[in-house]
């Protein structure tokens, strides 16, 4: 493993006081760290990182250890970065009094607070011109973002969905939908039925897997709305983090839109 | 007051219950079929209808449930939701849905099996007029233990959505109900209601004492095993579809009996029926928006129910 952490340093060349073991203690930071990190940097991401079922970025990880987003999983590996976002608050006051250089990613609630996010990552990892990409990228998607939104309503098993005014719905108005004024949490199938939105999203997460919240999906209420509801399929997993592994996604949702109409 | 009179009023009562829950926002259904008749339509049928008919089949069957279990075990505590069949069936449910792949007619199976095993567990750590609190204690511990496995089974459970199953299972539900599971839970819960109504002469009889009851020709050993078969096969059918919904098979079997001459047997239709009244009601009472999201049913159920289980302490001490 060090040989090849080596070689990938030689292949790589991270700046030369960048931090070669990094480790990741949770899904949010997992994906920034997997985007963001040089190839050999990364010694350790949470298991939601490395699980296909949570993260579409997943792929990247294969091969890492993977840690239950607790500091005594990790100082074995001796890191000498700890990336967290949420999950134990006390983890990364743990790490610091270990001594291990510490960042904590807040949840972003706003574009400003992901690019901010992205840049504090990329500078820890000596990273910055591959952080400046991944911002551009998402600068790009939201410039080209459609000057006409449709009425929307992204809704995962269980009528579970999100707040119009979040950062959820700013990379739904992305792809050219509005997120209709909805409480958040739960919505009932009888506020969906007497006030359809024109496209109902439905957020794919976990399909395969028995609970009563997927088997809302399959409702005939929700099978008898009207033709002119237009459904849409979006990847629930990228929609945990609300990182920059949407931007495919709200990508490829503009193309099923301009598909159907 | 005669039985049948009873009967009779509060299955009035649960006339203007009925179409209130099924014509619930009056302003909102006519909105919608002036925009989209066939839309409002749905709503009624797929939606309302599952929901109001459900409703009173479940809350029916809890209050028979519990007029049954405390005419048989000729104590005021026993009831499915109090002594364990609930949780028994809400576990039932979990593990046929969850781990052995059941679809809805499995869950339902689940759940019955479940019932019935947490009823036979009940019966035999405390059969046969065993004291109240031996009676209470082993039912209190069979639905602590119930629901401690249906958290670990729901920790378990590859479920992307455990949390939100665990309240539902736990506190139950009739929000988003449709017409496939009226159409598995109804015919059970009618037929075995039935079945449990005809029974209620032989629980009369068995109020008098076990002896008076056998020289009146009562089988009480069949008697016993019937009550329980179909009260737990009743009672699991529900929670399946509704999750286990607390106190109403505790509060209402005190409600009817003393209006209908302390007879247990004559309790059961009324029992029925004023559960039948009391869910419909909740589940109107939880459509009341709450910080925008809708309650779930048991919470409201256990803030009626909790307060008088109390009071029946206070009074009995």
């Amino acid at each position: 493993m060090k040989a090849l952490a080596a070689l990938a340093l030689l292949v790589a060349a991270p700046a030369a006081a960048a931090p070669l073991r990094v480790a990741s203690l949770n899904l949010c930071s997992d994906e920034l760290a997997l985007l963001l990190a040089a190839p050999g940097q990364l010694v350790s991401i949470s298991r939601l990182g490395a699980d296909p079922a949570e993260t579409p970025l997943s792929a990247r990880a294969r091969g890492l250890p993977s840690n239950r987003g607790r500091v005594t999983d990790i100082v074995q590996l001796s890191p000498d970065l700890v990336v967290t976002s949420g999950g134990d608050p006390t983890a990364a006051a743990t790490a610091r009094r270990l001594g291990i250089a510490t960042i904590e990613l807040p949840q972003p609630h706003s574009f400003n607070a992901l690019r901010v996010n992205i840049r504090t990552l990329s500078k820890a990892l000596g990273r910055t011109a591959t952080g400046e990409t991944v911002i551009a990228n998402i600068n790009a998607t939201l410039a080209s973002a459609p000057a006409h939104r449709a009425s929307a309503l992204l809704v995962a098993g269980g009528g579970v969905t999100i707040e119009p005014n979040g950062l959820a719905a700013a990379w739904l108005a992305a792809a050219g939908l509005r997120q209709q004024p909805v409480p958040r949490g739960q919505i009932s199938l009888e506020s969906i039925l007497s006030n359809p939105p024109q496209y109902l999203v439905i957020s794919e997460y976990r399909v395969a897997q028995a609970s009563t919240n997927q088997r809302w999906l399959a409702h005939p209420a929700l099978a008898a709305l009207p033709p002119s509801v237009r459904r849409l399929r979006t990847d629930g997993r990228a929609w945990t983090c609300l990182g920059p592994s949407l931007v495919p996604e709200i990508i490829r949702l503009r193309a099923a839109m301009a598909a159907r109409r | 007051m005669n039985p049948r009179r009873l009967s009779l009023l509060l299955g009035l009562a649960l006339v203007p219950l009925a179409l209130a829950s099924l014509f619930w926002d009056p302003a909102m259904l006519h909105s919608v079929a002036a925009r989209d008749p066939g839309l409002a339509r749905t709503i009624l049928i797929e939606l309302r209808l599952p929901r109001t008919l459900l409703a009173l089949l479940i809350g029916g069957s809890l209050g028979l449930g519990g007029a049954a279990m405390q005419g048989l075990l000729r104590n005021p505590l026993a009831s499915p939701d109090v002594l364990g069949p609930s949780t028994g069936a809400s576990l039932g449910a979990i593990v046929a849905g969850y781990f052995l792949g059941g679809g809805v007619f499995g869950v339902a199976l689940g759940g019955m099996a479940g019932a019935l095993l947490a009823l036979a567990l009940l019966l035999a750590l405390a059969g046969r007029g065993a004291a109240t609190n031996t009676l209470v204690l082993a039912g209190v511990a069979i639905s602590a233990l119930g629901g401690a496995l249906v958290n670990l089974a729901l920790s378990l459970a590859p479920s992307p959505y455990a949390l939100y199953d665990v309240m539902f299972w736990l506190l139950g539900s009739l929000a988003d109900r449709s017409l496939p599971q009226l159409a598995l839970a109804g015919p059970i819960i009618l037929i075995a209601g039935g079945f449990l109504l005809a029974r209620g002469p032989q629980l009369d009889s068995l109020a008098l004492g076990e002896d008076v009851a056998a020289s009146l020709g009562v089988n009480i050993a069949r008697l016993r095993w019937l009550v329980v078969v179909t009260t737990g096969i009743m009672v699991g059918a529900g929670v399946a579809v509704a999750g286990s919904i607390g106190f109403i098979g505790l509060v209402v079997p005190h409600l009817v009996r003393p209006l209908v001459g302390n007879r247990p047997g004559a309790a059961m239709l009324p029992g029925a029926l004023a559960g039948a009244a009391l869910l419909t009601a909740a589940d109107l009472a939880v459509r009341l928006p709450v910080n925008g999201q809708e309650l779930k049913l048991g919470v409201l159920t256990a803030l009626i129910g909790a307060p008088f289980f109390l009071w029946l302490v206070v009074k009995d001490r």
